[in-house]
């Protein structure tokens, strides 16, 4: 699958290429599977994980459920995204007026979304894949752009996922988190001049076309390799 | 016996209205007696408890002392300055001779007449200090380092800051005066591990610096970070521009310094 980027130099990668350590498809494939091999991966990823976050609460109706593991880190992975993207941008300091002040909110919202991801999930978590943005944080209206894209796929990510939850605590949390992603689209489509609510009802986007989004940015990209077992061959 | 017709619709009437009433009340007052019980609020269940809490969200920190690098994804020309026309100065590729992701720091952004961004960088290449434009399109996504080190060839000593703060220090072995340590600014481009080599102790970091004598000397003459096995000779000017460690000083340094860090040589 090719990547078609309006700007051009979005051209050219796919998923396959760039996510070489597989931690993005991993997520993907952790959700709704339905092979032998993913109901036990899930049942070895997600029983301890949920024990663990149910151990949280009180909520006696909660029973522990290997697949809403499996979707809270497919969340997590889409919340890497969007947090990096933000984070990025603040710190690159291209950003101006109403756009700086947004990703100045917008980023530290989703990196406690991460945080909370990430502590829940504990060693289940999936790993943080590497991102390369490509110019879409150093330009206004690209990053604009590109943050309405990020918003609208998350939006419509949790709603595809929030009825697949079993447990009602954890359905609580990802409502939650779906409601303040809307906001933030809003916002970023307000300030991309984009009608911000122009549907009496939105569409939800399940994993393959997620998948899609996210292969056509090309921002998921392969980790620099900076380590070798190599001999030195250094001057000494 | 039109009177009788009347009173018997004015009698469906009230019937009808009675037993209208009657059932909307039986709905409202007595959910159990109806078929469709309208929802009350009182019988609502609570909502349920959230599994886990989403922390406060946190302004971004800005440590001081932060720079970022970026590795090069495809061969390129750096220009002396950022635009295509500009000279050519050198060819940076994408892999390092230790066959690592070639890493360079970005300095500076600015966009030429189309649009297009360019970013100064850092290059691995002789004279030392020597910088470029490149396309942003050749390099890969940023990483933030907060760590720098200094090495001072007059007091044989390398300090390693984190934010500005001192964090290690080292008794180290420079370049003879045949083969001298350049002086510079350089950064650290990867870390060589697990390989078999007494000589270079159990670690070695390779640096963008390179000797201005032994340009002949294979894989380019690159002046590394690494540990030793002669560490009777340290401190001192021992090396063939190579900056020597003992080992348990390269290990503690492994631990603390990332690959991307600012080198300054002085």
């Amino acid at each position: 699958m090719r990547a078609h980027g309006s700007d051009g130099y979005l051209d050219g990668l796919t998923l396959a290429e760039v996510d070489c350590d597989g931690a993005l498809r991993e997520a993907f494939e952790r959700v709704g599977g339905d092979s032998r091999a993913d109901f036990l991966r899930k049942a070895t990823v997600g029983g301890a994980v949920l024990l663990g976050a149910f151990a949280l609460t009180d909520d006696a109706d909660a029973a522990p459920n290997p697949g809403d593991a499996a979707i809270l880190n497919y969340a997590l992975t889409l919340e890497y995204l969007q947090a990096a993207f933000y984070t990025e941008a603040e710190r690159e300091k291209v950003l101006r007026g109403n756009a700086r002040k947004a990703a100045s909110v917008v980023g530290p919202v989703e990196r406690a979304h991460v945080s909370a991801f990430r502590k829940v999930l504990g060693s289940a978590a999936v790993k943080r894949p590497t991102f390369n943005f490509r110019g879409a944080t150093e330009n206004e209206k690209l990053f604009l752009k590109t943050a309405v894209a990020f918003e609208d796929l998350a939006v419509a990510a949790y709603k595809a996922q929030a009825p697949r939850l079993k447990a009602p605590s954890v359905l609580a949390v990802a409502v939650s988190i779906h409601s303040v992603e809307a906001r933030h689209a809003g916002w970023m489509r307000r300030l991309s001049g984009v009608l911000p609510a122009a549907q009496a009802f939105d569409d939800a986007i399940d994993k393959p076309e997620a998948l899609r989004i996210v292969d056509s940015t090309g921002f998921v990209a392969a980790a620099a390799k900076t380590k070798t077992k190599k001999k030195p061959r250094f001057t000494g | 016996m039109r009177g009788f017709t009347l009173a018997l619709v004015v009698l469906g009437i009230v019937s009808g209205t009675a037993l209208i009433a009657a059932k909307l009340y039986s709905s409202r007052g007595d959910s159990s007696g109806g078929d469709v019980a309208a929802p009350d609020s009182s019988t609502l269940p609570a909502p349920p408890t959230a599994a886990f809490t989403i922390p406060r969200p946190r302004a971004l920190s800005t440590p001081v002392g932060t720079t970022r690098w970026a590795p090069v994804l495809r061969t390129t020309s750096v220009r002396a300055a950022p635009r295509r026309q500009a000279r050519a100065l050198e060819r940076l590729g994408p892999v390092t001779p230790e066959g690592t992701s070639n890493i360079v720091p970005v300095l500076a952004r600015r966009a030429d007449d189309a649009g297009q961004l360019w970013m100064r960088v850092r290059v691995p290449a002789l004279p030392v200090n020597r910088e470029g434009w490149v396309p942003r399109v050749t390099l890969g996504g940023y990483t933030v380092v907060s760590t720098r080190l200094v090495v001072d060839l007059d007091r044989f000593e390398a300090t390693l800051y984190s934010s500005d703060k001192p964090v290690f220090e080292a008794p180290i072995g420079v370049g003879t005066a045949n083969a001298p340590t350049p002086r510079g600014e350089f950064y650290v481009r990867n870390q060589l591990s697990s390989y078999s080599s007494p000589f270079y102790g159990p670690i070695a970091f390779g640096t963008s610096a390179r000797s201005a004598t032994l340009t002949d000397w294979p894989a380019g003459g690159f002046v590394g970070i690494h540990g030793t096995n002669r560490p009777d000779l340290l401190p001192g000017r021992v090396s063939h521009g190579c900056i020597r460690m003992r080992n348990a000083d390269i290990l503690r340094l492994a631990e603390l310094m990332p690959i991307g860090t600012p080198l300054t040589i002085k």
